[in-house]
């Protein structure tokens, strides 16, 4: 039977930033899009973050950075992708950073950086072509 | 598609513990890929017996805090736990939020406890189908026990529903959800009753109504008769919260009196048989629809009936015969 | 014609004349509000037939205060020039404050960072990668000393802006440090931010359960009442609530809520509302329509004194006096084309001040992206030092007081925000909207609609999806990082501190703490007394929220060491 393979995307704040307005508005608009969004919410850790995405087996991981965590914990969050083989899964971060910052969060290991001021369309444009075929 | 090979060493890995092999299966079955099939073959021997835990509800009821305690309270007894939440999908855009996982994220770092979201999309097969095959994996997995989490809003959930052994129905005062639960058909279903937001005004309304439309339903000698427990399972205070332990041990009554008056033989023989209705009806709308696929033929009879040149009834024996009688002759050799 | 001409022109530009045509006759496309008033083409006398100046507008400085608080607004005093600080180290904010100040910033203002509105010492698994991000965490006395060092606290005027249940503890280390200093309490001027309702807004609930809320935020509104006349001891925070993409009468009628929370408190514990209530301001966010800011302000004004006046009795002009700061909006800014952003700045600084504001806060235009450099901040102040300097808008109250258009629209927020308390009200009160998250939906749907408006191009936002342009490269002003030895060395610091000081006394002034806060009095003396025996922001926190029923550490990592 033919038929479209759903997007699942994980989306997440980490550390001790509070601000989820830009969190629950693509979550929201991810779901307008077709997509299956797992949301954790705030306080996570790079640990738990992780265990729910190989639990989840999600195609993308998106992370929300507005209180300058995003250079401390990427490398922590990609670390966790590496050891548990989740080099498949697309990393993708928003937020709040300087633009200098996104050369080295790339550098890191993000695959794409949507900041604020970001519109709806480019992003769900990129994680359509760029998720990637498991099989 | 993979072949054999890969599929049997998929399964060993998630019997020996890989959970992101695990994870990926149930992706496969989501998607009702045509690789599960022969990785379900596989991995069933392995699966059957775990406790099934049905919890089903109202949105707002308090479905996911009650399963968070009774995670930690079956972690405590030494149990490892499977959880599948199941939320729905948008009728209009295909999505979903599933946003249950986040008041489970307390658990994110035991490695005992495995939580899956589901989405209830349009499955070709239904709902349940996809969902036994999800539990049987994570029965596969090793888990004693597995919670199933369910709106129980519309057929499709309350099909779900029959796969638990254990079926926990919340309610919550002022709703009115009991009314509608009766309704539904899932009074009758629940082998525990329980009471949420039981502090909030109405609940003592609430528990007589309960009880009224449980009086009214007989009961055979030795037969489960339901339970109402009252819960709080929010409270700003931890000392507030009430009433889990009494859900614990709601539970675990249960399972004794499947297990002691075999009952739980009725309901694994129930499990089965719903398994193999909806897998045959399933693989049976396949096969008719991939034989008319391209033919045209289905617009034909569709054009014939909307003509008055015949009716759907006719036109589904039509098919069926002429199917079955292909299946069969081949079988026999014969080729008319 | 002379061929030479042709030489001369270097670039010939490529212009599709066509679009330039378009570009000349060009209208705009949306006749509303930024909050989505439809609009006319001009407002005559004729929308204001019944005009009632006396009751409903009057001058400045007369009820209802709807053209200013203060009878001649700017000819009087300037507003406050005060910008938020918090960098790094207490002694990096310090460093910094001084800086603004000598550079004209006529108010000290300090910012928390996450760490410490969440009630986290420096030293807690969870502080130790955030400490000093966007804010400044003053974990004991010794931080604050550092803070404050030389600072004469009997002069200045201090915002202090800890916003969460650590406000408590703000005011406590506050006062300690002025005590230890021979200063005055009654001399001290200045805020505290002290609204933990709203900041559950913010992320932080878990430092900050309604009721916990209430109760920390009552006992410093109540103990300032009584020992700092002179100090506001809560600053409504109505400019977070906008943050999350709500409207303007929805910015008003959402802070008021929470604002009667706390009042409805301070008179269950028997003060009378003239008491405390001309100390009683708020924090509002200034966005970049300009005029309909000004009328939300205006709108505001006269809610405020007759809420005071007709729902709590109140008898002296000063409770009905709308008291604010602003805070221009952080949400209108963009990354795109960063220095656009001192432009729209301006903008709101202007909606400000002829609102009639009486202290400000203008962003730095790198406010979407990271911390203000020295640059960028005092980029900022010079926005305002124009505003203040060079444009006029300071010789008269009010200037916009007398616009059909201005009145009109102050007319229709005010009535659309108090549609808006009735509604609340109709659900069983703020704190029932609250708990039911009743507000939180509210806030989820407007911030998903305000993208939307983007995405459509119903709303435009210059750089973002109109006039775009390829990403910068660079931030023009440089990018401020937070020196990683601060966070370390204060983590070493209070480690040493916690193995130096006299437990004994620090146990007493525990105890202290927590028979007061079982027994339901004011816990800000006995957390002056802490305070001072060197006793920390997470174990004075953890104390009450052990009393009252709550984990000790937020986290629910960390155990109570008494």
């Amino acid at each position: 039977m033919d038929k479209e393979r759903k997007i699942k995307i994980l989306i997440t704040k980490v550390g001790l930033d509070g601000h989820d307005r830009g969190a629950k508005v693509v979550s929201s608009l991810f779901k307008e899009a077709g997509m299956e969004v797992i949301y954790l919410g705030m306080y996570q850790t790079p640990e738990a973050i992780i265990k729910a995405a190989v639990d989840e087996d999600v195609d993308v991981i998106g992370v929300s950075y507005l209180s300058g965590e995003h250079l401390i914990f990427t490398p922590k969050i990609v670390e966790e992708m590496k050891k548990n083989n989740l080099d498949d899964v697309l990393l993708i971060a928003g937020g709040t950073f300087p633009v200098e910052d996104i050369p080295v969060m790339k550098e890191m290991g993000i695959d794409e950086v949507f900041g604020a001021g970001s519109l709806t369309e480019p992003i769900i444009q990129y994680i359509h072509e760029h998720v990637r075929e498991k099989r | 598609m993979k072949s054999e090979k890969t599929i049997n060493g998929m399964i060993l890995k998630i019997l020996s513990g890989d959970r992101r092999m695990a994870a990926r299966l149930i992706t496969l079955v989501e998607d009702e890929a045509e690789e599960n099939h022969e990785a379900m073959k596989q991995i069933y021997p392995y699966t059957g017996k775990a406790a099934i835990i049905g919890i089903t509800g109202s949105a707002g009821s308090g479905k996911s805090c009650l399963i968070d305690h009774l995670i930690r309270k079956f972690r405590q007894q030494g149990k490892t736990v499977g959880v599948v939440v199941v939320d729905p999908s948008s009728p209009f855009s295909g999505g979903a939020f599933l946003g249950d996982r986040i008041r489970l994220q307390s658990h994110s770092s035991d490695d005992g406890v495995y939580i899956r979201s589901m989405a209830s999309r349009g499955y070709l097969g239904g709902l349940a189908r996809a969902t036994h095959d999800v539990i049987r994996i994570i029965e596969a997995m090793g888990r004693d026990i597995v919670i199933v989490e369910t709106l129980g809003a519309g057929q499709d959930e309350i099909d779900v529903i029959h796969i638990a052994q254990t079926c926990v129905l919340v309610t919550t005062p002022g709703m009115g959800d009991e009314i509608q639960a009766l309704k539904a058909g899932l009074m009758e279903i629940a082998d525990i009753i329980v009471l949420n937001k039981a502090d909030l005004d109405g609940a003592n309304t609430c528990i007589k109504n309960l009880q009224a439309s449980l009086s009214v339903t007989s009961f055979k000698e030795g037969e489960w008769v339901p339970q109402v427990i009252l819960t709080v399972a929010v409270a700003s205070k931890p000392e507030d919260i009430q009433g889990i332990d009494e859900l614990v041990a709601g539970i675990l009554k249960h399972q004794e009196y499947l297990h002691t008056s075999s009952a739980i033989e009725r309901v694994r023989f129930e499990r089965v048989e719903q398994e193999l209705g909806l897998i045959f009806k399933d693989e049976l709308q396949k096969i008719i629809f991939k034989g008319l696929k391209g033919t045209g033929k289905k617009k034909k009879y569709i054009k014939s009936i909307l003509e008055g040149k015949g009716d759907p009834y006719s036109v589904v024996e039509e098919i069926l015969s002429s199917c079955l009688i292909t299946g069969g002759e081949k079988r026999n050799g014969k080729t008319g | 014609m002379n061929h030479d001409t042709n030489k001369k022109i270097k670039n010939a530009i490529e212009v599709n004349w066509d679009d330039y045509l378009k570009a000349y006759y060009e209208k705009p496309q949306s006749a509303k509000s930024w909050s989505g008033y439809d609009l006319k083409e001009i407002y005559t006398p004729k929308d204001r037939p019944e005009e009632n100046y006396e009751k409903n507008v009057a001058d400045a400085g007369t009820y209802p205060f709807t053209r200013g608080i203060h009878k001649n607004m700017f000819r009087g005093r300037y507003w406050t020039k005060r910008e938020v600080i918090g960098i790094g180290s207490p002694a990096d904010t310090h460093e910094r404050v001084r800086y603004l100040v000598e550079h004209g910033g006529s108010g000290l203002n300090t910012i928390a960072d996450v760490t410490y509105e969440m009630g986290l010492d420096a030293d807690h698994p969870w502080a130790a990668n955030e400490v000093g991000l966007t804010g400044v965490n003053i974990t004991s006395i010794r931080d604050m000393e550092t803070l404050t060092k030389d600072i004469p606290l009997d002069k200045v005027s201090w915002s202090v802006i800890t916003a969460s249940t650590a406000a408590s503890v703000s005011m406590a280390q506050y006062v300690s440090v002025a005590e230890n200093n021979g200063f005055d309490l009654t001399k001290l001027r200045g805020s505290i931010q002290n609204d933990p309702i709203h900041f559950r807004y913010c992320g932080f609930r878990p430092a900050c359960p309604l009721d916990l809320s209430i109760k920390l935020g009552s006992d410093v509104m109540e103990f300032c009442t009584r020992r700092l006349p002179q100090w506001y001891y809560t600053t409504v925070n109505m400019y977070d609530l906008r943050e999350q993409g709500i409207t303007a009468p929805q910015e008003v009628a959402f802070g008021f809520g929470i604002a009667m929370c706390y009042i409805d408190e301070l008179i269950r514990r028997g003060l009378d509302i003239d008491e405390f209530a001309p100390r009683f301001t708020f924090y509002v966010s200034c966005h970049i329509d300009i005029f309909e800011e000004v009328a939300k302000i205006r709108a505001a004004r006269r809610m405020w004194a007759r809420l005071m006046k007709e729902k709590y009795g109140a008898k002296d002009p000063r409770s009905m006096q709308f008291r604010f700061a602003v805070h221009t909006a952080g949400c209108s800014l963009v990354p795109q084309q960063p220095l656009n952003n001192i432009v729209r700045v301006a903008y709101e600084g202007l909606a400000a001040v002829l609102g009639g504001v009486q202290s400000l806060h203008c962003c730095s235009y790198d406010e979407p992206m990271c911390l203000p450099t020295e640059k960028a901040h005092l980029q900022a102040l010079r926005t305002q030092q124009i505003l203040a300097y060079e444009t006029g808008v300071t010789n008269v109250a009010d200037p916009l007081g007398g616009s059909y258009y201005v009145e009109e629209l102050t007319d229709k927020i005010e009535e659309d925000s108090l549609k808006i308390m009735k509604q609340v009200e109709e659900l069983g009160g703020m704190e029932e909207a609250i708990r039911t998250e009743w507000l939180d939906r509210q806030f989820e749907a407007e911030a998903v609609d305000r993208q939307k408006e983007l995405d459509s191009c119903e709303k435009l936002v210059v750089g973002v999806n109109i006039f775009t342009s390829e990403q910068e490269k660079t931030t023009p002003l440089g990018v401020q990082r937070v020196p990683k030895q601060s966070a370390v060395q204060q983590v070493e610091e209070v480690k040493k501190l916690k193995r130096t000081r006299n437990m004994d006394k620090l146990k007493d002034a525990i105890k202290r703490l927590r028979d007061d806060a079982e027994e339901r009095k004011n816990v800000i003396p006995a957390m002056v007394e802490a305070t001072k025996s060197f006793g920390t922001t997470g174990e004075l926190l953890g104390t009450v929220r052990q009393v009252f029923g709550y984990s000790y550490d937020p986290m629910e990592i960390i155990e109570s060491p008494f």
